[in-house]
């Protein structure tokens, strides 16, 4: 049996390459399973996905927690998830990132596939929606499924729900990938510690689950404590602001649903903090001055 | 009046929640508690703005926060409201809901708190579906929207009953004060959340919030959708205070409300006789609402002038 994990984030597309390479295998006569792990998922937040590929009827259903192969849709999540949790010995690794192999560093050293999904996505689909083209490096890296068998499942699940041209283009974006895919070796120094959670005893537990502003070991908690969670990684564009052209009507600042962009009218004046940007571009959009411009994230 | 310049710097609903990028559900929140200032309590029912407002143990509200059940936004306000009143204390006590627990859910405890005229302000943050739960449709729902429970069939496409009109059956409860807002007209919004936090009793505040998932459109365009969204007339920026209606912003020529329509993927596959429809639905709400303004162009039908014949086509909309 061939498992595969995919590590995304929500509206880039991971379950739908979960489900596009279980179509793959099944094309090529295998038995396939896919299925994404089910909690609050927004947009933007880190999702899971799982694909189980093998000749005989698949009867596990659980979920998957030693891979032969992980699927990292946005690098970004390399800083917060040990995405190489319970790998198999002698598995591999597939990243969207514009790194080389060498220069990423995953805890340990294993097979690993790079391509610069989002860049080949923005090129042909318009769209940073990174799953087709990193279905493509998968294919290259592992050998698993053939890029015909790919391409055709491409065809069938997109072309019945979003039509014939979406999917040729997916198809094609696919193919791009397949062709830029770099395969080395990964780095094996760091050491990810998982997130201190903040596991209170009965007697510690609140009335109620009512929450006072509070510091525990694992950071905040209580009433705006969410300040301390950073969601820049979300980000596919952020917004630069020209001092030059800006106004101040601070129509942006009225707008921002994330709070990033910060007012000090002591100073009068307006500052970005990057930290929670999630690249949504509405101030960009509702300038009135064209002042704001939308770049790549991370370059 | 208040103008943006004006408005406090403090964030009391902090970055760093898990909203989608470029949510308008977010965007009214942060600039409704700007306006309403500390001394406020916040009730949320089940939905999105509970899920990234706050998951136990973080919260991004700086002011306090309760959240219980789905249908009880307004007997829960009432609650709150009577305790602080009971303590000597002034705090506004505001409940954010959203469509589904108006509409539908919540309609009941919303009627009970309007019609004892309690002293709190309900939010209701209208988003056209059931958006947490994954897209479902509720009564909040437009004519012709996919949503999962209304699916784009080779038969029927999308939701084939209109929006219900909660403003007539809130002001109905002849409460003090009853006003829909949109995030795309600052100034209005402003305005009319500062007037509901001044005035005493029942206030019932009606915002459009742009859903980006599951309206399916770019996240940069949630302020521009409600701005047209207003043009086209499918929402109308009015307040009801004491029983007196009053348009507080018209907008010019109207638009087409195919327009509207393309903007979002909900509404792509409506075909030529859905949107006549949906604008014949508009121009009925747009003459009602802008009666000066006389019929526009855009509306290729004219309104059926008899308001309670039961004629085909009203057999079609509403069923029989």
């Amino acid at each position: 049996m061939f498992e595969v994990r995919f590590h995304g984030r929500g509206g880039q597309g991971a379950v739908m390459a979960a489900q596009t390479l279980a179509e793959a295998a099944v094309i090529e006569g295998n038995y396939a399973v896919a299925f994404p792990f089910f909690g609050a998922e927004r947009r933007g937040a880190p999702v899971l996905a799982f694909t189980r590929i093998d000749s005989k009827k698949i009867y596990s259903k659980t979920q998957i927690y030693s891979p032969d192969c992980v699927v990292v849709l946005d690098d970004s999540l390399l800083d917060t998830i040990d995405v190489v949790a319970g790998l198999k010995p002698g598995g591999s690794v597939v990243i969207n990132s514009r790194d080389k192999p060498e220069d990423i560093d995953l805890g340990i050293s294993v097979k690993t596939a790079v391509v610069d999904a989002t860049s080949v996505a923005l090129e042909i689909l318009k769209a940073p929606i990174t799953n087709t083209a990193i279905l493509g490096a998968f294919a290259r890296a592992t050998g698993i499924i053939k890029l015909e068998s790919l391409e055709e499942a491409i065809k069938r699940r997109f072309g019945e729900k979003l039509g014939e041209k979406i999917a040729e283009r997916n198809s094609l974006a696919a193919r791009t990938a397949y062709g830029k895919t770099v395969i080395g070796t990964s780095k094996g120094i760091k050491k990810l510690e998982p997130k201190k959670q903040w596991l209170p005893t009965y007697q510690e537990l609140p009335a109620g689950g009512s929450l006072i502003e509070g510091k525990t070991d694992a950071g905040l908690i209580g009433p705006g404590s969410f300040i301390e969670n950073k969601v820049s990684g979300w980000a596919t564009f952020r917004p630069l602001r020209d001092r030059e052209k800006c106004t101040m009507c601070l129509l942006c600042w009225f707008y921002c649903p994330e709070g990033t962009i910060v007012r000090i009218s002591d100073r009068g004046d307006l500052m970005t903090n990057y930290d929670y940007c999630k690249g949504c571009g509405v101030c960009a959009n509702e300038c009135p001055v064209d002042a704001i411009k939308m770049v790549r994230a991370r370059v | 009046m208040i103008t943006i310049k004006e408005l406090p710097d403090e964030n009391l609903f902090t970055a760093g929640h898990t909203a989608c990028p470029g949510c308008g559900v977010a965007m009214s929140i942060r600039n409704a508690i700007r306006v309403l200032g500390k001394d406020t309590s916040v009730y949320v029912p089940a939905s999105c703005a509970v899920v990234f407002g706050t998951t136990f143990p973080y919260g991004a509200w700086k002011v306090p926060f309760f959240h219980t059940a789905f249908e009880n936004t307004g007997a829960c306000l009432t609650g709150m409201q009577a305790a602080f009143e009971k303590k000597g204390k002034k705090v506004t006590s505001v409940g954010f809901a959203g469509d589904g627990g108006t509409y539908d859910i919540g309609l009941q405890s919303m009627s009970g708190a309007a019609e004892r005229n309690d002293d709190v302000i309900y939010i209701c943050l209208d988003n056209e579906a059931y958006m947490n739960t994954g897209i479902q449709r509720s009564g909040g729902t437009p004519f012709g929207a996919w949503t999962t429970t209304t699916p784009v069939g080779a038969k029927v496409q999308g939701n084939r009953r209109f929006k219900k009109n909660l403003g007539e059956i809130v002001a109905a409860h002849e409460i003090p004060y009853y006003a829909t807002l949109s995030i795309g007209h600052p100034l209005d919004f402003i305005r009319k959340v500062e007037k509901a936090k001044n005035i005493k009793g029942f206030r019932f505040l009606h915002m459009f919030t742009p859903c980006i998932p599951g309206w399916k459109m770019d996240p940069a365009k949630t302020v521009e959708v409600t701005k047209r969204a207003v043009e086209s007339g499918m929402w109308t920026l009015y307040e009801v205070e004491n029983g007196e209606k009053k348009i507080t912003f018209k907008p010019g020529k109207m638009k087409s409300v195919r327009d509207y329509l393309m903007m979002q993927g909900r509404f792509r596959h409506m075909s030529d006789e859905d949107i006549k429809k949906l604008q014949m639905w508009v121009c009925k709400k747009w003459n009602l609402h802008y009666k000066e303004k006389g019929a526009p162009e855009v509306c290729e039908i004219a309104p059926p002038e008899e308001h309670h014949a039961v004629t085909e086509e009203h057999r079609e909309m509403h069923g029989p």
